[in-house]
C-alpha cells in the first residue's frame, strides 16, 4: 500500500538524490573557482534544504551531516574558513557520505562504517575556523585520512520517475487502437488459415494483452489517496453543523484508475456533505430516538470482479419517500396519480433528476443548488453506475459501481437487422427469452412482467430502423418469430427491455467516440470495430432509458 | 470562500508537505513557486490571501520576494517558513511586513495555527 508516508519518502529520496548530484557538481566547480560566491550560495542552499527535509522526514543522520556541511560552507562563505587543502578533502568526503546515505535509505544492511572519522573531521574543520586559518604548519587540524569503501563510485539514477497523466492518457489511447488492429489481424489469420500467421498473431494477442494490462496498471492509484482526505473534511463539516460524527474508512488500498478517482472526487465530497448535513440528525434528536448521540458514517471501497464499488453509508434519518413523492409532483416531474404507483426504488431514483431538490434550508455546506444529478452525470461519464438505498429512520447508502479502467469495457454483443451492436455489461441486468404472448400492448409501448416487475419493452429493429414518424413501438405484430430475445438494461434503478434479433457474445471492447455528424444521435454512446472489421455501434443506455422512462 | 494560498519553497518535498497540509485543512493552494521570480509572478497573477515564503531561494533571497510582494500588494499576508539558523533573515523579514514565521521541520498543527492566525489579522 502506498500511504502518504511512502509517497513522502519517495519524493524525499528522489529530491535528495538530485541535490546530491548538484552538490557533487558544484563542489568540483568550486575547487576550480574557490571564490565564486554564486556557487557557494547554491551549495549552501542545497545543503540547507537537505537538512530541513531530512529532519522533517526523520532521517536524522542525513540531517546531521548536512547540517555540519552547511555550517562549514557557511564559514567559507563568510571567509572564516579557507576552501583549500584538507578542508576540500573533508568536504568532498562529506558530500560523498551524504550520497551514500541517501542511496542506502532502503538498505537494511547498510552500516555507516567510516562515518565517525569523517564526522570528527568535519567538527575539526568547523572548530578550526574559530582560531587561525588552518594550515599544515600551525593548525590544530588533525584530519584523519578516511578510507572510503567506494573508491570506484557507483553511478545511480533515481528509481522513481514522475510522469504527466496526459502522457499516460496518450499511451492508453494508442493501446486502444492497437487492440482494435490486433483483433482484426487475429480474425484475418483465422480466415486465411495460415499456421505461421496464426502463431504470430496469437503471440501478438498475448503481448498486446500484457501491454494493455501494464499501461492500465501504471495508471492505478490507491483509493486511499482520496479517502485519507476525508477525516479532516468530515471533522470540519461536523463542527460547522454542530454534529458528532464518527467516520469509519475501509479499503484504502483498493486500486483504481487515477482519472476515474479524479472524476468522482467532487461527487464523493458532495455525498459526504449530504450525509452529514441532511442524513445524520442532531445529537439531541438521535438520543431521543434511542440512537447513539454520535452519528456513524462508513466510507468503503471493495473490488467486485472488474469493478470497484465505493460505498458511503450513514446511520442517519434516511430518505423520506413521501417527501420525495410530493417533491416529484411539486416540481412537475409526474402527476400525483402516476407517482402513487411507483415502486420505492423508482421513487428514490428521482433524487438524481436534474434540478430535483429536497433542501428546504441552505446551510454552509449543503443545499446550494448543486443537485445529485451532477453526481450522476460524473459517474455516467466514466461508464459507472450509482445506486441509492435508504431506510427511513435507519440511514442511507450510496453505492458507486466504477470501472477500474477507462479505455476497455466488457460488453454484450448482439445483432439487429444484420447490424452489430453492443451494450456495456455495466448496464446489462439480465437476458431473457419470452414468447410473444407474454408481451402486452399498453398504449404505444410493449410491456412484460418479468420476475414480478412490469418492464417496458422496446423492439430495437423498430427503434433503430423505422422511418421517422412511422415508429410502431406498441405493435407486437411486427415482431419476427415467436420467441423474443430480450436484454434487460438498468439505469438509475429503472429497467428497460430491448428486443434484439440475435445475441452474439461477451467481449472486451474499446469504445471510440462517434465522429460528427453522427454524434448528435443520442442513442449511441460510441463505436467500436470488431475483429472482422465490421463496425459495431455501442448503445447509450442512459440516453435510451431516459427517453422511454420520460415517455411513460 | 476558501482562503487562497501561494506556496514558495525551492524544495518539492517541502511544497508537497505544505500543500497536503493546507489542502486537507480546507485551504485552496493557488500556486507553488520554486524560485523568487516565479513567486513574484504568481503572487501578481493569482492574488492569494496569503503566501508561505521560504527565505533561501535559488535566484533571489526570500527577503527580496517579500519586499517585491509588499511593494505591489501591501495587504497580501506573508508567513515565513525557514529552517533553524536563519534567525537574522527571519527578523529582518518580520520588520519588512511578514506576519509570522514557521521553523522547519514543522508540525501540521504549527503550520495550521500560524496560517490560521495570520489570516485572521
Amino acid at each position: 500500500m502506498k500511504s502518504r508516508e511512502q509517497e513522502y519518502k519517495e519524493i524525499f529520496i528522489a529530491e535528495a538524490l538530485e541535490y546530491y548530484d548538484a552538490l557533487s557538481r558544484h563542489i568540483s566547480e568550486l575547487e576550480k573557482a574557490p571564490k565564486d560566491e554564486k556557487i557557494l550560495a547554491e551549495i549552501f542552499r542545497l545543503l540547507h534544504n537537505l537538512k530541513a527535509n531530512a529532519k522533517a522526514i526523520g532521517f536524522i543522520n542525513i540531517s546531521d551531516v548536512s547540517h555540519k556541511l552547511e555550517t562549514a560552507f557557511g564559514l567559507i562563505r563568510n571567509k572564516e574558513l579557507a576552501f583549500s587543502d584538507n578542508v576540500v578533502n573533508v568536504l568532498f568526503d562529506g558530500i560523498d557520505l551524504l550520497g551514500e546515505m541517501i542511496t542506502n535509505i532502503d538498505n537494511p544492511n547498510y552500516k555507516e562504517t567510516s562515518n565517525e572519522v569523517l564526522l570528527r573531521n568535519l567538527d575539526v574543520i568547523i572548530e578550526s575556523a574559530d582560531g587561525a586559518m588552518p594550515t599544515a604548519e600551525n593548525g590544530p587540524l588533525e584530519v584523519t585520512k578516511v578510507q572510503r569503501e567506494f573508491t570506484a563510485k557507483n553511478l545511480s539514477l533515481s528509481e522513481l520517475i514522475y510522469i504527466q497523466i496526459k502522457k499516460l492518457d496518450h499511451m492508453m489511447n494508442l493501446v486502444g487502437e492497437l487492440i482494435i488492429d490486433r483483433d482484426r489481424i487475429l480474425s484475418i489469420s483465422k480466415d486465411l488459415d495460415n499456421p505461421d500467421l496464426i502463431s504470430v498473431s496469437s503471440h501478438l494477442y498475448r503481448i498486446t494483452d500484457e501491454l494493455q494490462f501494464s499501461v492500465m496498471d501504471a495508471r492505478l492509484v490507491n483509493v486511499g489517496s482520496l479517502f485519507n482526505k476525508f477525516p479532516r473534511i468530515v471533522r470540519d463539516i461536523a463542527v460547522a453543523e454542530n454534529k458528532q460524527i464518527h467516520l469509519d474508512i475501509t479499503g484504502q488500498d483498493i486500486q483504481i484508475d487515477r482519472n476515474i478517482l479524479q472524476i468522482i472526487t467532487d461527487s464523493l465530497l458532495h455525498l459526504m456533505r449530504n450525509a452529514i448535513t441532511h442524513g445524520i440528525e442532531n445529537p439531541e434528536v438521535r438520543t431521543k430516538k434511542g440512537k447513539p448521540a454520535s452519528g456513524n458514517v462508513w466510507l468503503s471501497a471493495q473490488n467486485d470482479r472488474d469493478m470497484v464499488n465505493i460505498k458511503l453509508r450513514d446511520d442517519g434519518k434516511g430518505i423520506d419517500l413521501n417527501e420525495i413523492k410530493s417533491a416529484i409532483v411539486r416540481q412537475n416531474y409526474l402527476s400525483a396519480d402516476v407517482v402513487k404507483d411507483l415502486r420505492d426504488n423508482e421513487v428514490l431514483s428521482y433524487i438524481f433528476e436534474p434540478g430535483f431538490s429536497l433542501a428546504k434550508e441552505i446551510t454552509e455546506f449543503s443545499g446550494r443548488g448543486v443537485g445529485l444529478d451532477v453526481v450522476k452525470n460524473a459517474i455516467d461519464s466514466i461508464g459507472g453506475r450509482v445506486h441509492v438505498d435508504s431506510q427511513q429512520g435507519k440511514g442511507t447508502t450510496f453505492t458507486m459501481h466504477l470501472p477500474t479502467s477507462i479505455a476497455v469495457k466488457g460488453a454484450l454483443l448482439f445483432e439487429v437487422a444484420g447490424g452489430f451492436f453492443a451494450i456495456p455489461l455495466m448496464h446489462t441486468d439480465s437476458v431473457v427469452s419470452l414468447p410473444k404472448n407474454r408481451l402486452h400492448e399498453v398504449g404505444d409501448m410493449l410491456v412484460a412482467d418479468i420476475m414480478n416487475e412490469t418492464i417496458s419493452i422496446v423492439y430495437l429493429d423498430e427503434l433503430l430502423n423505422a422511418p421517422e414518424g412511422m415508429m410502431q413501438l406498441g405493435n407486437k405484430n411486427i415482431l419476427k418469430g415467436d420467441e423474443q430475445n430480450i436484454i434487460i438494461v438498468t439505469y438509475n434503478n429503472r429497467k428497460l427491455g430491448l428486443i434484439v434479433d440475435k445475441l452474439l457474445r461477451q467481449q472486451d471492447i474499446v469504445i471510440k467516440p462517434l465522429n460528427k455528424p453522427v454524434d448528435n444521435i443520442d442513442i449511441y454512446g460510441g463505436v467500436t470495430l470488431l475483429g472482422t472489421g465490421k463496425v459495431c455501434l455501442v448503445l447509450d443506455v442512459p440516453a435510451i432509458t431516459r427517453y422511454f422512462i420520460g415517455k411513460r | 470562500m476558501k482562503k487562497r494560498i501561494l506556496i514558495v519553497d525551492d524544495s518539492f518535498y517541502m511544497r508537497t508537505m505544505l500543500k497536503n497540509m493546507l489542502t486537507d485543512a480546507g485551504y485552496e493552494v493557488v500556486g507553488e513557486a520554486p524560485n523568487g521570480q516565479t513567486a513574484l509572478e504568481l503572487a501578481k497573477e493569482t492574488k492569494p490571501d496569503l503566501v508561505t515564503l521560504d527565505v533561501i531561494l535559488p535566484d533571489n533571497t526570500g527577503l527580496d520576494v517579500l519586499k517585491g510582494i509588499k511593494k505591489d500588494q501591501p495587504d497580501m499576508k506573508v508567513v515565513i517558513v525557514s529552517a533553524v539558523g536563519q534567525e537574522v533573515i527571519v527578523n529582518e523579514a518580520i520588520e519588512n511586513g511578514a506576519l509570522a514565521y514557521i521553523v522547519k521541520p514543522f508540525s501540521e498543527e504549527k503550520v495550521l495555527e500560524t496560517v490560521g492566525n495570520a489570516l485572521k489579522e
